[in-house]
């Protein structure tokens, strides 16, 4: 039984792993040469230099952390403080060049902003910005872009944003650095020409290492162990920092993860780590990490696995155990569709089949209402379950799956109001094998039933 | 008399209890702006007055009067709206605290100043490879100058020739000259369509220019067409660039129309100079009568040869060149970026990255590693860093496609082709076809694929956006299938 000392123990440590997995923003791993290259492009702007980069790297593999940390670097430099603004734009929320310029307005706390409100129209706004821009000189404070989503900008009307930064970061003009980053590997492509001679053509790609498994499991070990008080209290220092970026945009810092705010019991922490280290090297857990990344070799990918099972650490199971582990991976495994035709009534499970016969006779053609309820009949005559079910059931029946999207219409613009929805032609959006393991799994299937779906012929 | 003059508009908005006060003679009543000078009276007053009903507003009025200082109030953000579009606040950015940027020359190295020297900003005094273009603007700008004359010229060529740095060291010239008295004086005015939000802000920028006011652009456009139409004798020559043409053209073509047409008042005495990139923008996309105001006196600037590229670069570094670039370098570059663009900015941006990556004097290998980094596509990269699942999705996608013949395929294909090569390379965990549209909208993101949204589930059509020998290769120069 375990004491209350213990029980709050890990619940701290519970808490602990989950804030290290969920909001530690500024730590990266690996990278070395792209986060120098990075840093010093900054560090140069910082010092009067324009330029421009574009960070280009698939989802999750790390980019916003990437930015994060290096500004966190920065943040010990105090002339880079001093003499730096930065701007934080973001594709998603800056939808066009409008919003985006109203936001740049208020961040350089420009003369036509006044608490967050700008005044002027978008014309006035953007003939303020280039002016301003202009009337700088090396003399004047360097100016960071960050525009996250980059790729998103690019459909903006006529690139007028994307034109004037890059023009303004190629001419003597105020120090800017312009630093896009997106998840398309072609973004250059989007550029118009006028933009793209403009653009530096430094382009930094940030890919995740594919044949590094033990590098893998090193950082799952690292994710699930706690670290001593020393190590806590050496980066608390650099989260402190973080208070010197002073950018409304950035929300970061205000939520960040603070190691120094914990202290563990020595016992506690040498227990906890000896047998997760233990864990992490039996073969069936090596073998579900494998699983894990031949899916998906990000780290967030593994966070959130690793953020499932500590949440199931509880008083009563105070460690993590191999089971909790492969279970948990088995639902990484399972099909949901699969799921949801489980879910199904009887009768349902009668319109899947006998639109999977349909499907099989005729090569996948499309199918309707009328055909799926004739070829069901035939079954529901012979049956003893399926005899005295009305026709408005069965079109009701047909509704719901197609409301759950099992079946798809032909035409996206579902064509009602024009063709009855009885005759309105489908797709089935399932796999022959979906269905079997359906037929398989549900629970107490009539056999009449589970026989029909063998053979088409009855 | 000074009641009445002194009685603030506002004063009939005031409720009752303010206009029953009875004023003495020498009172003044005033707006609390006025009351500055005056404070003392009002003070007093203020003590004497007790308000009956509506104290909040009679409180808001003394308290504005007594607050106001002597010190100029900071301006309101609407007040300064104002002086901004009058043009009486000039922009300005933060300052630096600490002044780092420029520490002294003689520590920095060479390899430093050759970086600094090789920013695209840096424009040189004189272009090289570029006078004979120089020549012909500079004839044609003086003439139209010297005759007092309007006219026209149309300049092309790709981005990055020196189009609008030559016009502009043709325009630094012709100040210059006229600062000597050997040429009338002329004014300059210069706008770029990719600054503006539509074309019909060219007239509001125009205008701006000219006095410093910001207007709507209605009425810069009245103004603007006043002062170019009605006859002025003291009217001095205008130059206007127009740079990035093709935005100033919409489906009216009424901005693009004016600019060319005011030209041809005798009053206006108006040089334009188009600037733009195609050669053929009159004719493909103006109208006749657009076009033939245009008229024929047309430059177009050729990219850059290797030569060119090689001689730009080699003035920028000047002598400092020798010593911080070897002379293969320069040549690597500039025939690379020749054969591709004939860019000069990206011939100075590939060099001033070999200089980053260099520690004292930039070689091959540095340019080569440059130009490795912003030349090549990293594809093939992208296919070699992505998960053993991912990989395999594109070895079905691409086995789909040499099936079928067709370069589009459906997810379904896709699918089946994925259980074949799972089950030939024995893949234990297949992912269910929900996990395998997650890979499938994964490497859609990164544009390896082109697949539709996956809404449309098992009927997605999917486009290869690598070539299928991209794929191969980068599968079989590491061997990762081997493993199994």
């Amino acid at each position: 039984m375990p004491t209350v000392d213990q029980a709050q123990e890990l619940s701290k440590a519970r808490r602990f792993l989950k804030e290290r997995l969920q909001r530690n923003y500024t730590t990266i791993r690996g990278y070395e040469a792209e986060r120098s290259n990075v840093r010093e492009l900054l560090q140069r702007t910082g010092e009067g230099e324009s330029n421009s980069l574009l960070l280009i790297g698939p989802r999750n593999a790390g980019k916003t952390t990437l930015i994060n940390a290096v500004l966190a670097d920065l943040l010990d430099n105090k002339s880079f403080v001093e003499n730096t603004l930065i701007v934080h734009l973001d594709g998603n929320l800056h939808t066009d060049d409008r919003i985006a310029l109203k936001s740049i307005t208020v961040q350089m706390r420009l003369e036509n902003a006044a608490d967050g409100k700008v005044f002027g129209s978008f014309a006035e706004n953007l003939a303020f910005l280039l002016q301003c821009l202009k009337a700088g000189n090396k003399k004047s404070k360097s100016v960071v872009f960050i525009l996250e989503e980059f790729d998103l900008f690019c459909t903006h009307h006529n690139q007028t944003l994307l034109y004037n930064l890059f023009d303004v970061s190629q001419s003597a003009q105020a120090p800017i650095c312009v630093l896009g980053v997106t998840c398309r590997l072609d973004v250059i492509e989007l550029l118009e020409k006028r933009v793209k001679s403009r653009f530096s053509h430094r382009q930094v790609f940030l890919f995740p290492n594919a044949d590094k498994f033990e590098d893998y499991v090193k950082l799952c070990q690292e994710l699930l162990s706690i670290p001593s008080d020393k190590a806590l209290k050496s980066t608390a220092n650099r989260i402190d920092r973080l208070e010197l970026l002073k950018s409304d945009a950035f929300t970061f810092q205000r939520n960040h993860f603070r190691g120094a705010a914990y202290e563990f019991d020595k016992r506690f922490v040498d227990n906890w780590n000896k047998h997760h280290d233990k864990l992490i090297k039996m073969p069936a857990a090596q073998k579900t990490l494998q699983m894990l990344y031949d899916f998906d070799i990000s780290e967030a990918f593994l966070k959130n696995f690793i953020l499932r099972l500590v949440s199931r650490v509880k008083p009563s199971a105070p460690l993590i155990t191999l089971e909790q582990m492969s279970s948990l991976a088995q639902q990484y495994e399972s099909d949901d569709k699969i799921e949801l035709l489980c879910g199904l009534s009887v009768l349902e499970i009668c319109m899947i089949i006998a639109i999977k016969h349909h499907s099989e006779i005729y090569d996948r053609d499309p199918f309707n209402f009328e055909i799926i309820f004739a070829r069901f009949s035939k079954f529901a005559k012979v049956s003893s379950t399926m005899q005295g079910v009305e026709r408005s059931v069965v079109l009701k029946a047909f509704e719901h799956l197609r409301i759950s999207e099992l079946i798809m219409p032909l035409s996206s613009n579902s064509g009602l109001g024009k063709i009855q929805k009885e005759f309105e032609m489908h797709k089935m959006a399932l796999t022959y094998g979906q269905i079997q393991q359906a037929v398989q799994r549900y629970q107490a299937l009539p056999t009449e039933v589970a026989q029909w779906a063998q053979s088409s012929l009855i | 008399s000074r009641l009445a003059e002194g009685t603030p508009r506002r004063s009939i908005q005031l409720s009752n209890i303010v206009e029953q006060r009875v004023f003495q003679d020498d009172e003044i009543i005033s707006t609390p702006k006025r009351a500055r000078s005056k404070k003392t009276t009002t003070a007093e007053e203020d003590k004497e007055y007790t308000p009956k009903k509506t104290p909040t507003r009679s409180r808001r009025l003394s308290t504005a009067s007594a607050a106001a200082p002597a010190t100029p109030t900071p301006l309101t953000p609407s007040q300064k709206l104002k002086k901004i579009r009058a043009g009486e606040i000039s922009p300005t950015m933060e300052q630096r605290k600490t002044d780092t940027a420029n520490p002294d020359k003689g520590r920095k190295s060479q390899l430093q100043l050759a970086r600094e020297q090789l920013h695209v900003s840096v424009v040189p005094q004189s272009l090289p490879c570029r006078e004979k273009e120089f020549d012909n603007i500079y004839n044609f700008l003086e003439g139209k100058i010297q005759d007092q004359c309007g006219g026209c010229m149309y300049v092309s060529g790709v981005p990055g020739t020196g189009k609008t740095a030559t016009v502009s060291g043709v325009i630094r010239t012709l100040q210059g000259m006229t600062r000597q008295r050997k040429l009338p004086e002329f004014e300059f005015l210069e706008i770029n369509g990719m600054r503006l939000t539509e074309p019909r802000q060219a007239y509001v920028q125009i205008y701006k220019q000219l006095t410093g006011k910001t207007v709507s652009w209605e009425q810069a456009h009245t103004l603007l067409e006043k002062r170019f139409t009605t006859p002025a004798p003291r009217r001095i020559t205008t130059v206007l660039l127009v740079d990035e043409l093709d935005i100033l053209c919409n489906r009216r073509q009424d901005v693009v129309y004016n600019l060319l047409d005011w030209p041809t008042k005798s009053a206006a005495r108006l040089v334009v100079i188009t600037i733009a990139n195609t050669m053929d923008l009159p004719e493909r996309l103006l109208m006749g009568k657009v076009t033939s105001r245009l008229g024929l006196t047309r430059l177009t600037f050729q990219p850059y040869t290797h030569k060119q590229l090689q001689e730009i670069v080699s003035a920028r570094l000047g002598l400092a060149g020798s010593e911080a670039f070897k002379g293969e370098a320069v040549q690597l570059v500039a025939r690379k970026v020749a054969a591709v663009s004939g860019d000069a900015r990206r011939a100075l941006d590939i060099c001033r990255r070999a200089t980053e990556i260099a520690k004292d004097c930039v070689t091959m290998l540095h340019v080569q590693q440059a130009l490795a980094e912003m030349i090549a596509s990293a594809k093939v990269q992208a296919i070699k860093n992505c998960s053993r699942l991912e990989q395999i999705f594109l070895q079905a996608v691409a086995a789909e496609v040499t099936r079928t013949g067709v370069e589009e395929t459906t997810f379904m294909g896709v699918y089946q082709q994925l259980e074949t090569i799972a089950a030939i390379m024995g893949v234990s965990t297949l992912p269910p076809p929900g996990r395998a549209l997650r890979l499938c909208s994964k490497l859609g993101a990164e544009r390896l694929l082109i697949s539709e949204p996956s809404r449309h589930d098992l009927y997605q059509k999917i486009l290869l956006n690598v070539s299928t020998d991209d794929i191969h290769y980068a599968l079989r120069v590491e061997q990762p299938m081997t493993t199994t």
